[in-house]
């Protein structure tokens, strides 16, 4: 799941940069409302969620936000902000946020309902995201199998997580790289592949289909 | 004495009706003056000329007899003066001199019957003609004029003098001069009352536009109006235009100071969010005590920015806020932050004109605090109702969730406790919303909730009627 993180506070930014990365997040970080723009609206790489702080320097968030959904981006957005009054929160949610937290905040808080956003945006009402006998946690970020723990890296686990919240889809290869790697990445495509026959091993067999020339799908045995 | 001045003074109307009334007064006053003072003038002139027509028609009809006595060669065309007690009298004294004594009504009018005038002595000469008052008959005052004529000498009688005199009751002309003095203060009167009537309607008519701009203060108080509305006259004009700025002026400082407020949490918080993200990361006695503290400072910078706003709220006048959208955006709010517990939120039908008195932002924080408490609690539902009561806006807000214990309630509103520490929030809520609520004249309570859970109601002033 690949994360943009909007804030003009460079200590902030950084902790919650690394409080994602932690959480198995890609995470991208803009530091003023120019560039969030133009990364949040890419149509090519878009991002998993936004969390999104309002006081920004050269564009504030409000204006940003509401240019992203004008161009139709969907991603879930999460405000932070330290004004917090009613007010603002009525302008927040009717400028196309999906949730708000008020500065300062509990990361557990913020790292829970970045969860339920991501979650929700792809049609799962439950916490625990289920696929034949895998079971993926996503408050603790722990899968399971038959309800024994698996263990998985890092990246496994970002393409494992990815491909549960896209069940019975068909996911690219350019979208895994996309949603596992943060900008900044080297990326090499073929590392895909090597993550994907990992995961095949450590997984019940037939879980994850190859879709020849277009990608990969996770589907539920019957 | 201060306190009648203030009175008297103190008044427009009363200032420029004293001014016309007392100008009016003074002019009829010198006016009435004037004119009976002509008038009397006048009468007196004809009281005078008549007088001394007798006078003369008494000295052509004088005659003496062959004894040289005088006597009247026909008597006075006036029948007054054959008419007894008439007012009108003449009368011919002889005067006294070395060879006789002096004669007191040697001839007289009919009308003095048998009594005489009494006339002071006075010498004169030939011709002149004098004017006295004295004390006729019946006790009345009467105007007199007298002439004498010197005789001389003849064949039996020594050189004599004969005073004659014609005198007439002074009511003959006091009479009449009453009667006009009366018609004269009555028409004057009458000139005064339908001049003090023009006054009045006048000052009406002059001070009208300050009645319509009390009028449209009144409406700016009760927020029916942000603005002094209307025409108002030239003079008045200015005034409405500065008070108008100085409306304008003052909405702007509360705007500048909300905003202030929010740059100050701005500045405030995001430090606070970074000292607890070092703190959260970290194990140890610093690590814990600056999560508490920060915890402690967010509260405390909760509050005092929520009592700044507070402070700068009500101040403006002329400002009101629909409900129906107000509560419909903080649903929205509430849809999305509690969309995981799947919440059924229902607005009840309201009238759409259904409004308070106030700021929409002092309304949300209000309502929002409430919705944030029962979205909290509620397992399943919150109903919000709205109705106008004894000319107040009623808004009941019910949930299905634990409720809250009646001898908790009093404490939850005025201290701002939180009812659990558990659920996140700062627990400032309700003591924000009681706050804002008072300063609104409005309040807010706690009862049981027929769905289960706790209501929360709340009154505020609205400009809205049936």
């Amino acid at each position: 799941m690949r994360i943009l993180v909007v804030e003009d506070e460079p200590t902030l930014a950084t902790q919650l940069a690394a409080a994602l990365r932690d959480a198995d997040y890609a995470v991208d970080v803009a530091h003023n409302g120019v560039d969030a723009h133009y990364l949040g609206d890419d149509e090519g790489k878009p991002y998993d969620a936004v969390i999104l702080d309002l006081g920004l320097p050269q564009m504030d968030g409000l204006t940003v936000l509401r240019k992203w959904r004008a161009s139709g981006r969907t991603m879930p957005v999460l405000i932070l902000t330290a004004r917090d009054n009613w007010h603002e929160k009525v302008a927040g949610i009717d400028a196309g946020a999906d949730d708000y937290l008020a500065k300062p905040f509990h990361m557990e808080e913020l790292l829970a309902r970045l969860r339920a956003l991501i979650r929700r945006a792809g049609g799962h009402a439950s916490a625990k995201l289920r696929c034949g006998r895998v079971v993926l946690d996503t408050r603790n970020s722990r899968v399971s199998v038959d309800g024994l723990p698996l263990t998985l890296t890092s990246h496994e686990f970002r393409v494992l997580d990815y491909l549960m919240h896209h069940q019975g889809k068909i996911v690219t290869r350019s979208d895994l790289i996309e949603h596992i790697y943060a900008q900044d990445f080297d990326r090499d495509s073929n590392t895909v592949e090597v993550f994907i026959a990992r995961l095949r091993k450590k997984l019940p067999p037939g879980l994850i289909e190859t879709e020849r020339g277009l990608g990969y799908r996770l589907v539920s045995p019957q | 004495m201060a306190h009648l001045h203030t009175r008297l003074f103190g008044s427009l109307r009363i200032r420029l009706l004293a001014g016309t009334l007392l100008w009016i007064v003074a002019s009829l006053v010198i006016a009435g003056w004037v004119l009976s003072g002509m008038f009397r003038h006048h009468v007196e002139q004809q009281f005078l000329a008549e007088l001394k027509t007798h006078l003369d028609q008494l000295a052509a009809n004088l005659e003496f007899d062959d004894k040289d006595r005088p006597a009247l060669s026909s008597t006075l065309s006036d029948p007054r003066l054959s008419k007894p007690y008439s007012g009108l009298y003449w009368q011919i004294d002889g005067i006294a001199s070395k060879q006789t004594p002096a004669e007191v009504g040697l001839l007289r009018s009919r009308s003095l019957w048998d009594g005489a005038l009494t006339v002071p002595v006075e010498h004169s000469m030939e011709g002149e003609i004098h004017q006295h008052r004295i004390a006729g008959p019946g006790g009345a005052t009467l105007g007199m004029i007298e002439r004498t004529i010197f005789l001389n000498e003849t064949r039996n009688q020594a050189s004599r003098a004969l005073r004659l005199v014609v005198a007439a009751d002074e009511q003959l002309m006091i009479a009449p001069l009453e009667r006009f003095n009366s018609s004269l203060w009555l028409a004057l009167g009458v000139l005064g009352l339908g001049l003090v009537i023009a006054a009045i309607f006048q000052v009406a008519v002059g001070l009208a536009p300050l009645q319509r701009l009390r009028k449209a203060l009144s409406a700016v108080r009760s927020s029916e109006t942000q603005q002094l509305e209307g025409d108002f006259p030239a003079e008045i004009r200015p005034l409405v235009e500065e008070f108008n700025s100085v409306l304008v002026q003052n909405t702007e400082i509360v705007e500048r100071a909300r905003t202030q407020a929010g740059n100050l949490a701005h500045a405030l918080k995001t430090p606070l969010a970074v000292l607890a993200n070092a703190a959260a990361g970290e194990n140890g006695e610093l690590a814990r005590l600056v999560s508490e503290q920060v915890d402690t400072a967010r509260r405390q910078v909760d509050y005092h920015l929520s009592r700044a706003r507070t402070a700068a709220a009500v101040r403006v006048p002329g400002r009101h806020t629909l409900f129906l959208p107000t509560v419909e955006g903080l649903v929205r709010v509430m849809r999305r932050v509690h969309a995981e517990r799947q919440l059924e939120l229902v607005v009840q039908p309201m009238a759409d004109k259904l409004d308070f008195r106030g700021e929409e932002q002092d309304l949300q924080e209000m309502l929002g605090n409430l919705l944030d408490n029962a979205c909290k609690w509620a397992k399943q539902r919150v109903e919000i109702q709205a109705i106008l009561a004894q000319e107040q806006l009623v808004i009941t807000l019910d949930d299905d969730g634990p409720g809250i214990a009646t001898a908790r309630r009093a404490t939850m509103i005025h201290r701002g406790v939180r009812a659990d520490e558990q659920v996140p929030g700062s627990g400032l809520g309700l003591a924000i919303v009681d706050d804002l609520a008072r300063l609104y004249g409005g309040q807010v309570d706690l009862a049981d909730s027929p769905l289960g859970g706790l209501r929360a109601i709340l009154k505020l002033p609205s400009t809205y009627s049936d």
